[in-house]
Formats: C-alpha cells, sequence, structure tokens
C-alpha cells in the first residue's frame, strides 16, 4: 500500500478524510502532526494521519493531547468505523480546545447557554400561546410547547438519538455562547444531582469569556479543510474497504 | 487505609488510597461508572492533572462536567458532547419558527381588530341622516317662516 498523502489547504489542522482507510504518514510525505508532536516515527497505517496533517496538525493534536491523551484518542478512533472518524476528530478537538479555553467547565458552559435559550424561548411561546387563547382567535390547537418544564444536563437526550438525515452547519453550532454568572450557577446546582457525589455547592467563577471567537475560528477551519478535501474527492465514487486507499466521508453534518 | 474506604479512582487503579487523595472527593466509591467513563475518556492522570491546576473551590464543578462530557463520549463516541449541543441547536430553530408563527398570528389578529372597530365607526357615522344644515357643507339652512 502506497503511503497517502494528507491534503493540508493553505495551514493545515484537521484535514478531510481523503487517504488510506488507515492513514499512513512517514514514506515522503513526512510524519503526521500527532507523530510529529509525539516525536515517534509516523509509520504507515497511522491512525491519526489522516486527520493531523504536519504542518498545524500538530497544534491541534497538542491540545487533544493534553486532554484527552494520545492512546486514548486512538483507543476511541479504533472503536469508530472510518468514516465517521472525521467527524469524531472534530468534536474531540472541539471539546480539547473548549477545555482548555474554560478549565472548569469545558463545553459544557455552551450546553447550559443553549439549554438556557431554549427555556427561555419556550417560555416567550408558552405567553403568546396564552395571549393568543385569550384573544379568543380561532386559531390551530397550540403546538405541544406549553409549559415545557426547565431543562436540565439529566433531561437530554443521548447525541446517538439524533436522526440520521440530519444536517447541521457544525461551525455554528460550535460556536459557544458565554453563559451569565447565575446560570452557570444555577446549573453547577443541576450538575451536582447530574454528578450524584452528594457534594454541597461550592463557590465558582463565572468561565473566562471572550474565548468563543477562537473556538469558532477553530470549528470554521476544519470544516473549510474538510469542505475542500471532500470537493477534490467529490469526483471519484470513494468506498470504504479494508484496502482502500480512500475514504468516503458521509458526515451527518453538513458543512456549509 | 482499607479497601473500603478507597474512593472509586484508587479502587479502580488498585492502589492505596491516600489522605490527601486528589480524585477521592469527586468520584467517590459508591459511584464506580462515573470514574469508569472518564478514566476511558480521559484518563487517570490527565484527570488528577486537570483538577490539580484548579483551586479547590472550583473543582467540584470542573469534575462534574467532566463527568458529563466523558459519559456522553461513552454514549456517543462519534459527536460526544456536540450532539447534545445539535439537539439544543435543533430546538432553538423549532421554537424560533413556532415563535415566529404565533407572533405573526398576534399581529394579524390585532390589524383585523383594528379594521373591524373602524368599519364599526365608520357605519355609526353614515347612519346619522340629520338635517342638512347640520353636516359640514356650507349650505345655509333653510329659512323657518
Amino acid at each position: 500500500m502506497s503511503s497517502s498523502s494528507t491534503i493540508s489547504s493553505g495551514g493545515g489542522g484537521v484535514v478531510g478524510g481523503v487517504g488510506s482507510s488507515s492513514g499512513g504518514g512517514g514514506g515522503g510525505g513526512g510524519p503526521c502532526g500527532a507523530c510529529k508532536f509525539l516525536r515517534r516515527k509516523c509509520v504507515i497505517g497511522c491512525i491519526f494521519a489522516p486527520y493531523f496533517d504536519s504542518e498545524q496538525g500538530a497544534a491541534h493534536f497538542a491540545a487533544v493531547h493534553k486532554v484527552f491523551g494520545a492512546s486514548n484518542v486512538s483507543k476511541l478512533l479504533l472503536h469508530i468505523p472510518v468514516h465517521k472518524r472525521l467527524d469524531a476528530v472534530v468534536t474531540i478537538c472541539y471539546e480539547a480546545q473548549a477545555r482548555l479555553r474554560d478549565p472548569v467547565y469545558g463545553c459544557v458552559a455552551h450546553i447550559f447557554a443553549l439549554q438556557q435559550q431554549v427555556v427561555n424561548l419556550q417560555a416567550e411561546l408558552s405567553y403568546l400561546q396564552a395571549h393568543l387563547a385569550a384573544l379568543e382567535l380561532p386559531s390551530p390547537p397550540p403546538p405541544t410547547l406549553l409549559a415545557p418544564p426547565p431543562l436540565s444536563i439529566t433531561d437530554l437526550p443521548s447525541a446517538s438519538s439524533i436522526p440520521a438525515t440530519a444536517t447541521f452547519n457544525l461551525s455554528t453550532i460550535l460556536d459557544p455562547v458565554v453563559p451569565p454568572h447565575w446560570l452557570l450557577q444555577q446549573r453547577e446546582m443541576e450538575l451536582r444531582q447530574f454528578g450524584g457525589s452528594g457534594r454541597s455547592p461550592t463557590e465558582n467563577s463565572p468561565p473566562t469569556a471572550g474565548g468563543g471567537g477562537d473556538l469558532q475560528a477553530l470549528a470554521r477551519e476544519l470544516l473549510q479543510r474538510h469542505r475542500s478535501s471532500v470537493e477534490q474527492s467529490a469526483s471519484a465514487q470513494q468506498t470504504c474497504t479494508s484496502t482502500a486507499t480512500t475514504t468516503t466521508i458521509t458526515p451527518q453534518l453538513r458543512l456549509t | 487505609m482499607s479497601n473500603s474506604t478507597r474512593c472509586a479512582a484508587c479502587k479502580s487503579l488498585r492502589r492505596r488510597c491516600p489522605q490527601d487523595c486528589t480524585l477521592a472527593p469527586y468520584f467517590p466509591s459508591t459511584n464506580p461508572q462515573r470514574f469508569a467513563c472518564v478514566h476511558k475518556i480521559f484518563g487517570a492522570s490527565n484527570i488528577t492533572k486537570m483538577l490539580q491546576q484548579l483551586p479547590v473551590h472550583q473543582r467540584a464543578v470542573a469534575a462534574d462536567c467532566i463527568s458529563f462530557e466523558a459519559s456522553s463520549r461513552v454514549r456517543d463516541p462519534v459527536y460526544g458532547c456536540v450532539g447534545i449541543i445539535t439537539q439544543l441547536h435543533q430546538l432553538i430553530l423549532v421554537a424560533q419558527r413556532e415563535l415566529a408563527e404565533i407572533q405573526g398570528q398576534v399581529a394579524l389578529y390585532g390589524a383585523q381588530q383594528g379594521q373591524e372597530q373602524k368599519r364599526m365607526a365608520q357605519s355609526q357615522v353614515h347612519q346619522y341622516n340629520g338635517p342638512i344644515w347640520f353636516t359640514t357643507s356650507q349650505q345655509d339652512p333653510p329659512h323657518l317662516d
């Protein structure tokens, strides 16, 4: 199997999965970003090679390694189908960067903020529906969002229940929103219920703010590279086989 | 320290649990699954380093968030927490769409109400067939001889 070269468009980072399904560094292409960071020989079949190029991939991998550890990520990727590994790497990079940016809350701060937005919207919806009913307007039956209970992390369903046909703009989704201090304290209480450790609430300071732009930039950078690699391979039919030299990326996340 | 007082972390790692164990306050032996998730995704040494870098009063929240991220990743190895973020975005979109519809209906009702009231006011004015001289025209009233 010839070593495949990773596609890095203008700066590296996480790239699209056009390359051998089992990755491939070393050879003439040089070590991948992960092996460069780890200062080890990048063998053919390196699991990180398709996703961390030798330019800026090392920087991204540094964050991943610091938070998760190379061996943990490697084990995680081995259990994921090849055509989904790019998405997994993108989300792992996002979580790692978020955790480094905010060592206390990490990406959970973003979840809290979105959760609060949902609650606010549903409250506003309930109010307007009641208002409409009071006006005695012959409107269709109100939707089933009347007076929804407040959400908590324990109420959130598993991410695996997302329908396969769902398409989302990952760069928009990964735009973190800084939640207010009071909200974080409220969510801290909910987390205690989720964690089940029974500890008494402790004081906490709000998460570091203002770092959202970098994370959004990371997400966009990753997606742009993936999009460019997908476009380059769009003309050829790629199949994912055990000996294939290319991989098919069929992300559930639509890249815009 | 006897086996029964070891925290979940030290129990899982099969080591002695010291009095000042960093992980003990956040991974009690009563919830071994919590540490198992965290250890699988992040690794015990990474968790220990992360918590040690934080002030003590922030470690509990951090441990809870880390635990949540780990369990999300275990449940959904591809998307982890991002899957939840995605779902929340969907909920927000749906709620915003419904909100816009309801606001449109309220505005429409308001407009209809306004038109109805205007129509009723105008019909009341036309129904009054008083003497001509009481109109706004400049005609002189007839002489009443």
